[in-house]
């Protein structure tokens, strides 16, 4: 219950929630480039990370334990990396194998657009296109409020 | 011979205005049939629903009393079976309101669908013609041929030495411009007068290397809307992709 307060409390600064989710495109580290709006239909899940960022790495595999579970359902899942040392973030997409898909933002504009002002932040995207649930300091105790509205999103 | 002639002109004539009288009168009373059953259809079920059982008994006593009129039977004989007819017609308007409701909102539904898509076209392209009045209008299109030497991953579009897009392309989209799409790529304004349209092409080229290349196009934008198109092809001969920007008059 608590954690659901904090949640809600943490969210509701959140301006995009309820609105569309804007639309971008991006290039991913696999060299594919990837845009936003080819995914309505299904689930999006975005997560943007940096890789100096230790709750990230713990929170990208969480999400790509979800991710590999739920993929056959509909969902489709990023993760925006906004480092300023696009050498750093390779490094890490090359260490750290994940199902899915890590994409370059490099000018940061995608993390504009979304009015990311902390990391990790994660953004649950219906099918609609709708931004519908946003988590900031995502941890493993966050994990079960997660799993119960992505799954909502994907019965939709 | 002539008392004879017009007494039976005036025979034919009372036959006739007869006929049209009788024909009137069954006329007058589909007309007020159909008209008692619509209202009872559409009468509210549940505010009005004595009204409506009413006014089904009357239009049922009323197509009686046609079905009477039609077989030429006498009134006495058709007056009982008003009731009966009516009490097991009244049962049909019950029915068939559900039905007819449901229909009739499928049709309003779908008519506001179609409204709202028209309404939002012409918003678009009077936002456009706003935005972007025909005399200062440039449009920017690309289409691809095979792409057998070339497979297109972004475009930087440069008018005066100024960036105005930078696209990237998904798989899919170079599959629909390899099918034979043309997308817009850019909608501007320009003043009248010489410009300058710089494109830089990127992806993978001949044996799938990295491959870069620009093309430029020197216009003049006169009096009216400006078309421009990027062409990317196969030269077969050097085996090598070509760009190429046409000017559409």
């Amino acid at each position: 219950m608590l954690t659901v307060l904090c949640l809600a409390a943490s969210a509701q600064g959140f301006a995009l929630l309820g609105q569309s989710a804007p639309d971008f495109a991006l290039r991913s580290f696999s060299g594919t480039n990837v845009r936003l709006s080819e995914d309505r239909g299904d689930v999006v899940v975005l997560t943007f990370w940096g890789s100096q960022c230790g709750v990230c790495r713990r929170q990208l595999d969480l999400l790509d334990h979800s991710f590999t579970t739920y993929r056959s359902a509909g969902l489709h899942m990023y993760g925006v990396s906004v480092d300023d040392d696009a050498a750093h973030a390779r490094q890490f997409v090359a260490a750290h194998p994940l199902g899915l898909m890590l994409l370059e933002d490099p000018a940061k504009d995608v993390a504009r657009l979304y009015q990311i002002d902390n990391l990790p932040t994660t953004v649950l995207i219906d099918r609609g296109g709708i931004v519908r649930h946003v988590y900031r300091d995502f941890g493993p105790r966050d994990e079960a409020l997660y799993l119960s509205q992505l799954r909502e999103l994907l019965n939709e | 011979m002539p008392v004879m002639k017009k007494t039976g002109r005036i025979r034919h004539c009372l036959a006739r205005s007869t006929t049209f009288a009788c024909m009137g009168l069954l006329l007058g009373l589909s007309l007020a049939a159909l008209t008692l059953r619509a209202r009872a259809a559409d009468a509210p079920a549940a505010s009005s629903a004595p009204n409506a059982a009413q006014a089904a008994a009357v239009g049922a006593q009323v197509e009686a009393a046609l079905a009477a009129a039609d077989q030429g039977s006498s009134a006495p004989g058709a007056a009982p079976a008003g009731p009966a007819s009516a009490a097991a017609t009244s049962s049909a308007p019950t029915a068939a309101p559900g039905a007819a409701d449901t229909r009739s909102l499928d049709e309003d539904t779908q008519q506001l669908k179609k409204d709202v898509v028209d309404l939002n076209r012409d918003l678009f392209v009077l936002e456009e013609e706003l935005l972007f009045p025909a005399n200062t209008q440039v449009a920017v299109y690309i289409s691809m041929d095979v792409g057998e030497f070339f497979a297109l991953d972004a475009v930087t579009l440069k008018i005066d030495n100024k960036e105005v897009t930078n696209y990237l392309y998904t798989p899919r989209e170079v599959d629909a411009l390899l099918k034979g799409g043309v997308q817009r790529l850019y909608l501007g304004n320009l003043k009248v007068g010489n410009h300058e349209l710089v494109a830089f092409f990127s992806g993978k080229g001949p044996d799938n290397r990295d491959y870069r290349r620009g093309a430029s196009l020197k216009f003049d934008k006169s009096i009216g809307a400006k078309y421009l198109e990027l062409k990317i092809e196969d030269r077969q001969r050097k085996m090598q992709p070509e760009f190429e920007i046409k000017d559409w008059e």
